[in-house]
């Protein structure tokens, strides 16, 4: 009788731990942080570098610098899924290269900046392969544009 | 007078290198009159995709990139200044036409004419620098990516 209650009174102060228990089991494993750099090269068209590697899966804190020194034109960083790049650059031609939050076709993008300014993207990278990044700027994409290569963690 | 001109004509070719190695700021000057290329083939670029709404935002960063060639060439010898200053106000005034044409025109082939005339005005103030420095306008810009796709 004495050992049956005391195996109660264990299994009653055992319980709460043993649901935080299985609670840590089944958190998520913490993702990785990727900080990423890359700007414009100076005025011109291009990107410096024009290729980024980052693991599948991770957290990128991507920023983006316009490097621009003379010439007024605003740049931003777009990353787009394989072969929509030319597609959702067309579409936002009339439309300043401002790119809808609601294209499914894109999965990253910073703000439009000016010369001299540093932007920020946060997203979770996709899954391995290589996806092509533009400036959404009309006619600024055929220039400027380069690859985020993922890869397999 | 033909032992004068090509008296003449050696002193400038003897000059042209000579004039790459005294510019104060060669680097500057080169990046700049790159500028005015990239700008010159967004121009046309516009153009030939009938985006004739964007074309006087390119006449606008035209007149940038001539402010920067000025800027690079501030410290250099007035007289050089002053031909640098006259041949470039006229390519800056043959894009401002083929911008103003480009508000009332849509024919492309018209508004292509115009640019190929303003091209040959700003070839024309890169003659003034050595050939080293002028840009070459079927290069394309460093780093240019390979995303398309």
């Amino acid at each position: 009788m004495r050992s049956s209650r005391r195996q109660w009174l264990f299994a009653f102060l055992a319980a709460p731990l043993a649901l935080v228990g299985c609670r840590r089991k089944a958190a998520p494993p913490e993702q990785r942080a990727v900080d990423l750099f890359i700007e414009s090269d100076g005025d011109f068209l291009a990107f410096k570098p024009d290729t980024l590697v980052c693991p599948s899966g991770a957290m990128v804190r991507l920023a983006f610098h316009h490097g621009g020194k003379f010439l007024s034109a605003r740049h931003n960083w777009v990353l787009v899924y394989p072969g929509q790049m030319e597609a959702v650059d067309k579409d936002v031609d009339d439309n300043e290269g401002i790119i809808p939050k609601d294209d499914t076709r894109v999965i990253a993008v910073t703000p439009m900046c000016d010369k001299g300014v540093t932007v920020m993207t946060q997203f979770t990278a996709p899954a391995p392969g290589d996806y092509p990044f533009f400036c959404s700027t009309p006619g600024h994409g055929e220039c400027m544009n380069g690859i985020l290569h993922v890869e397999r963690t | 007078m033909k032992r004068t001109i090509a008296a003449i004509a050696a002193v400038l070719t003897l000059a042209t290198p000579a004039l790459a190695q005294s510019l104060k700021s060669p680097d500057d000057v080169k990046t700049a009159l790159r500028l005015l290329v990239q700008v010159s083939n967004d121009f046309k670029r516009q153009i030939t995709n009938k985006n004739f709404a964007r074309v006087p935002r390119e006449y606008m960063e035209y007149t940038e990139a001539a402010d920067a060639v000025r800027q690079s060439t501030k410290d250099e010898p007035a007289a050089f200044k002053a031909k640098v200053e006259a041949r470039l106000k006229a390519a800056v005034s043959a894009y401002q036409k083929v911008s103003d044409m480009s508000g009332k025109e849509t024919d492309v082939d018209k508004l292509l004419a115009e640019h190929a005339k303003a091209v040959t005005a700003m070839n024309a103030l890169f003659d003034l620098f050595p050939a080293s420095m002028r840009p070459d306008p079927n290069l394309p810009p460093p780093g240019r990516g390979r995303g398309r796709g």
